[in-house]
């Protein structure tokens, strides 16, 4: 058990109606997981929260026998060791391609923090573009970038926001396959979002189906096809 | 439980005492709103108030008209059109903010009256007499082209950076659907706008709101003029706070309720990409058309009035003692170069707090710190004087201590007169700061949080560097500002501290017009200099 | 990270050189505490610069100034209250030395020199403040239209026949405040209220500008008489615009009620500020400002009226004439200065 997440709520200031409602689940090491739904069924917001960007009104995280947050607990998001890639990628317009992914490295003294941000430069094949600024690059190699920039310190977890939606149809595909080889490469935990069933089956090695913030369906791409559980915690165990 | 530690940090607590230190010198005035009415209050009530305040809504709603119609025109031409000097004009449209607008009065006043320039030629040359109604412009309509013509830089800088860098798509997408340059504007351009024109104009608005100098020597009776004469004709100081503070909630009021009115129709960039607005070069008559309307705006607000000064300059030349300026032009740059740079470091650490806060409180916080730009300055002054004189009781051990024989310390100093710009202006840098935070979004900065950089990191390394341009523009803005103050500087300075502002006070103030443009060019050039170095700094900043 | 060092170091330069520049006036403060007088004052004529100077060459005593607006530096004056540093308030009207009497923050001064070089009527009755120049508020007419034979007294420009065209600046001003004081001192506030009512009702114009702006408007046809103060005129025959000399030239001046009340005089003065630190240093300032050669200065350059008779007005306010002055004691201007403003409102008279 590497990660569990445990009876998650959260609501947004004025509204009444729950965003994220009673979420469970545990996720093994290497693991993809996809958390699917349209929008407004509240994936971003889990996303979100499991990043320490959105503060839950219950439940519980633990990330690798750490607490990131129960009742008496909160990890700043800084303090977490999670990865996260936007859906706009968010790459600092002022800094290079390099002091992008260099910039998440500064516990390293500077020889390795060079060493590194080559390496997941090279893993992601943007070796070539390391001096330009980031609107110098096409929407496919942002992405790579913006990948290479959460993959640099070594997370414990990688979140990636709609890493799809910004990209068109035929880069989609190429961009997913590779994604999937880097994902497991890497041997990362992950979990990403989208709206795009066909994403999901693709690289998840496990779905979670979100609607209205509670979870309908869990299991993997192929058991996917059956109708919806009515107490999903069931198989978790 | 865990709510709270999430927002106790430090930059939460540094906000809060920003905010709140900006608010302390405001409770006396405050105060002065539950004091009991005097027995002048009747004849306030009966005499002044109702007319004074019509008068102030007058020239309040002519000059918002004026400025949006003016600043947005004129931004919306600069950001999107090509035609000559339009270069030149992208920052030479600023420059009418440098000419302090009491100077802009007396100096339109001057030209247009009997010994004017214009009368004098029509007569001597053309041997012309003409009919003076059409001359005169001390009256309300002349002070509403004063203020319009010496405050829309407001409206069209914030505009302008705003249509810069957000408009493109919006408008591409209108001109795909068809849709002629005219009602893109109307119809496009002036609603997406609306943001950054109500930003704009509302620091207009309460600059005419407050305004003494122009309205006095005009003969137009406002709600200033109701506190001064309260002040000064009756002698009732606290009768005077009281309008004051009248004044200040009523101000306070509409930004609340225009925070709350606006806060569900939020144009919101969850696009951390700039797209820039390509621009189209006019030709034939609509390239004159432009240059023509954009050019004669320039004569009137900046061009004439300075030729008109220098004209003067010229004729008095050697008649007023002029030794002492470089002292003047130190004192001047001293105050306004630290107030200026305080206000934006302050600004930089509230914005930062604002955007992360999620309650109505935090966000609404901030706007509180207008309170300072809502009432005429004079009357922040009172209210400075007493909190540095009680500050200075409670140090007097203190300074004995330290073996000073006097007992007013800081309220002898410049620290007085820098703390007071300091209240008075913190809104118009806040609302360039906050605007420049609202640009750049949050995601950058939970980016950088993600990768493991703390909030303190993520700001020097992150948000600063990307909201460059707002830090310029704001310091800028402040800095010309705090050049032309006149009421704070007088009252609160030290001995024998002069700056340019009060120089050309003294004369203008006594009707020595001609004598008060030698500060008054000095004052417009090194105003003028600020803002062309500021705006290279922010044109290479948009080259980026 | 270079440029926040920058950013520091000229941060750290502005306060250096602020803080150098209070050290400065701070050094002074200590090193000739008993050779300087701190001065409030409202007036800010250049000549009054030229005479400090004047003053701190012969005596060693240096004058420190803020200049400000009357009713603000009173105001400062009272909340600074016995910890003030100010020790003289130099106003342009009596009214506001009276009020800061009655507000409490001055205090009498005795000086044989003063008594004797200041007459006593242009003095408080308790030495508290002294008159150190004073200007006459008279009528100016356009010599074309207006025969001075026309001109009698204030009074009567209220009458019918002067409707649409007179001239005056706005209420808000302290001389016109001075001015209605003084008929409320002399006449009552009844015959006051109908001499500013009828005034209004005679305006050639809504008031609007300045002094000088009434006088261009008599050259401009806009009114054929306008009430201003007598050093204006002076300085605009002597003006530096050649258009301004013409428009001068073409003024008669008359002196108003000479046959019943005297004409209106308003005097600048000073005002001895309650604990003042700098006594005897502020009262050898007065002294000076009020001995020949200083009140030569005041009417030579600045046009006002000398308060020492031992002085001749400068040679263009002799050509214009002696007047009888109105006798009525100064402090009565101070007294009635709100009942003025509140007739104001009540007339409409903008």
């Amino acid at each position: 058990m590497t990660i569990e997440i445990k009876d998650v709520c959260f609501s947004y200031r004025n509204s009444k109606e729950l965003a994220i409602d009673h979420f469970c689940m545990t996720i093994e090491t290497g693991e993809v997981i996809s958390i699917l739904g349209r929008s407004g069924s509240g994936k971003s917001t889990m996303l979100r929260i499991l990043a320490g960007l959105e503060i839950p009104e219950k439940g519980e995280f633990r990330l690798y026998e750490e607490t990131m947050f129960d009742g008496k607990h909160f990890v700043q998001p800084e303090k977490r060791g999670i990865g996260l890639v936007f859906q706009d990628y968010a790459l600092f317009p002022h800094m290079t391609v390099l002091d992008n992914v260099k910039f998440g490295l500064s516990h390293l003294s500077r020889t390795e923090r060079l060493k590194r941000a080559n390496e997941v430069l090279e893993l992601v094949e943007m070796g070539d573009y390391k001096k330009r600024y980031p609107h110098q690059l096409s929407g496919g190699q942002q992405q790579r970038v913006a990948l290479a920039r959460a993959l640099a310190p070594n997370p414990k977890l990688l979140l990636l926001d709609e890493p799809f939606s910004n990209l068109d149809k035929e880069l989609q595909y190429k961009i997913r396959e590779e994604l999937y080889s880097i994902l497991k490469r890497a041997q990362i935990t992950s979990i990403f979002v989208t709206h795009d069933e066909d994403d999901a089956h693709t690289i998840a090695d496990r779905i979670v189906k979100l609607d209205k913030g509670k979870i309908t369906k869990i299991g993997r791409p192929c058991d996917m096809l059956g109708t919806p559980l009515k107490r999903p915690e069931v198989i978790l165990k | 439980m865990r709510k709270l530690s999430y927002y106790l940090n430090g930059w939460t607590i540094l906000s809060v005492i920003i905010v709140l230190s900006l608010l302390s010198p405001m409770l006396p005035i405050i105060g002065g709103l539950l004091a009991p009415s005097s027995e002048n209050w009747e004849h306030i009530k009966e005499y002044m108030l109702q007319d004074y305040m019509k008068t102030s809504f007058l020239l309040v709603f002519y000059t918002a008209v004026g400025t949006i119609v003016i600043g947005t025109s004129l931004a919306w031409l600069i950001a999107q059109y090509e035609f000559p000097l339009s270069r030149f004009y992208k920052w030479a449209l600023i420059l009418p903010l440098s000419i302090p607008p009491f100077i802009a009065a007396y100096t339109y006043s001057g030209m247009m009256s009997y010994t004017g320039v214009i009368q004098t030629t029509l007569r001597n040359v053309f041997n012309m007499p003409v009919n003076q109604k059409f001359f005169d412009i001390m009256n309300i309509p002349g002070a509403i082209f004063i203020y319009t013509m010496f405050l829309f830089p407001y409206v069209y800088t914030i505009t302008r950076v705003f249509l810069t860098q957000q408009a493109a798509s919006l408008v591409e997408s209108a001109k795909l659907l068809g849709k002629g340059p005219w009602a893109i504007f109307f119809k496009v351009v002036l609603p997406i706008s609306r943001a950054a024109i109500i930003g704009g104009v509302s620091l207009v608005s309460l600059e005419v709101l407050n305004d003494y100098g122009v309205v006095k020597y005009y003969g137009i009776q406002t709600f200033s003029t109701a506190i001064f004469q309260t002040w000064f004709g009756l002698g009732d100081i606290d009768a005077a706070i009281k309008l004051a503070a009248s004044l200040m909630t009523f101000v306070v009021l509409m930004l609340v309720v225009e925070k709350l009115l606006r806060g569900t129709k939020q144009f919101s960039y969850s696009n951390t990409k700039v797209n820039p607005l390509p621009k189209v070069r006019l030709t034939g008559f609509r390239k004159w058309g432009a240059f023509g309307y954009v050019t004669l705006i320039f004569c009137l607000a900046f061009l004439i009035p300075v030729i008109q000064l220098i004209d003067w300059f010229v004729l008095t030349w050697g008649a007023i003692p002029n030794d002492e300026f470089t002292t003047y032009i130190r004192n001047s740059m001293l105050v306004a170069g630290i107030a200026s740079v305080v206000i934006i470091a302050g600004s930089l650490i509230v914005g930062n707090f604002q955007r992360f806060a999620k309650g109505r409180i935090g966000k609404v916080l901030p706007k509180f710190t207008i309170v300072g730009y809502s009432i005429p300055g004079a009357v922040i002054a009172v209210a400075i004087v007493t909190m540095f004189i009680w500050l200075d009781r409670q140090l007097g051990s203190l300074y004995s201590a330290w073996g000073l024989d006097s007992t007013l310390v800081l309220s002898t100093s410049v620290v007085m007169l820098v703390v007071a710009y300091i209240v008075r202006f913190f809104a118009i840098g806040y609302n360039a700061i906050e605007s420049g935070y609202d640009k750049i979004g949050v995601n950058f900065s939970l980016a950088s949080r993600m990768l493991g950089a703390s909030v303190t990191k993520t700001f020097f390394k992150v948000d600063i560097p990307l909201l460059k341009g707002a830090i310029i523009s704001g310091l800028m803005l402040v800095f010309v500002d705090i050049m032309k103050e006149i009421p704070l500087t007088l009252i609160l300075r030290p001995f024998n501290f002069e700056t340019l502002a009060t120089k050309a006070f003294q004369y203008a103030g006594d009707e020595k017009i001609m004598q008060a443009s030698q500060p008054s060019l000095i004052i417009i050039a090194m105003s003028a200099l600020a803002i062309f170095i500021f705006y290279r700094l922010l044109d290479k900043e948009d080259a980026k | 990270m270079k440029k926040l060092l920058a950013l520091v170091a000229v941060l750290a330069l502005f306060l250096a050189a602020c803080s150098n520049s209070s050290s400065e006036s701070a050094e002074n403060d200590n090193s000739t505490a008993s050779e300087e007088v701190n001065l409030y004052t409202s007036r800010h004529y250049d000549v009054d610069d030229e005479l400090f100077a004047k003053f701190e060459e012969e005596t060693g005593i240096k004058v420190n100034v803020i200049s400000g607006e009357e009713d603000e530096l009173l105001e400062r004056i009272k909340r600074e209250g016995e910890a003030t540093e100010a020790d003289l308030l130099y106003t342009a009207d009596v009214g506001r030395l009276y009020r800061a009497k009655e507000e409490g923050v001055l205090e009498s001064a005795e000086s044989d020199v003063l008594f004797e070089q200041i007459p006593e009527k242009y003095r408080d009755e308790d030495n508290q403040w002294f008159g150190l120049t004073k200007r006459a508020r008279v009528i100016v007419y356009n010599k074309e239209t207006v025969k001075p034979e026309d001109l009698s007294t204030y009074e009567a420009l209220a009458e019918e026949e002067w409707n649409g065209r007179v001239l005056i600046r706005s209420s808000e001003n302290i001389y016109n405040q001075s001015l209605l004081a003084s008929f409320i001192a002399i006449d009552g506030e009844e015959q006051a209220t109908a001499w500013a009512e009828g005034m209004v009702n005679n305006f050639a114009r809504d008031p609007e500008g300045g002094d000088r702006d009434q006088a261009k408007a008599i050259a401009a046809g806009i009114g054929d008489v306008a009430i201003m103060n007598t050093y204006y005129l002076g300085q605009m025959v002597n003006s530096d615009d050649p258009e301004e000399v013409k428009v001068a030239e073409n003024l008669g001046v008359f002196f108003p009620n000479q046959e019943t009340t005297g004409t209106h005089v308003n005097v600048s003065g000073a005002g001895m500020v309650k604990g003042a630190k700098n006594k005897e240093n502020a009262i050898k300032l007065l002294e000076f400002l009020s001995a020949e050669e200083a009140q030569g200065t005041f009417a030579e350059a600045n046009y006002e009226y000398p308060v020492n008779e031992a002085v001749p007005a400068a040679e263009l306010l002799q050509s214009w004439g002696e007047f009888k002055e109105q006798e009525i004691p100064l402090s009565e201007l101070g007294t009635n200065n709100s009942k003025a403003v509140m007739i104001f409102n009540q007339v409409g008279w903008k």
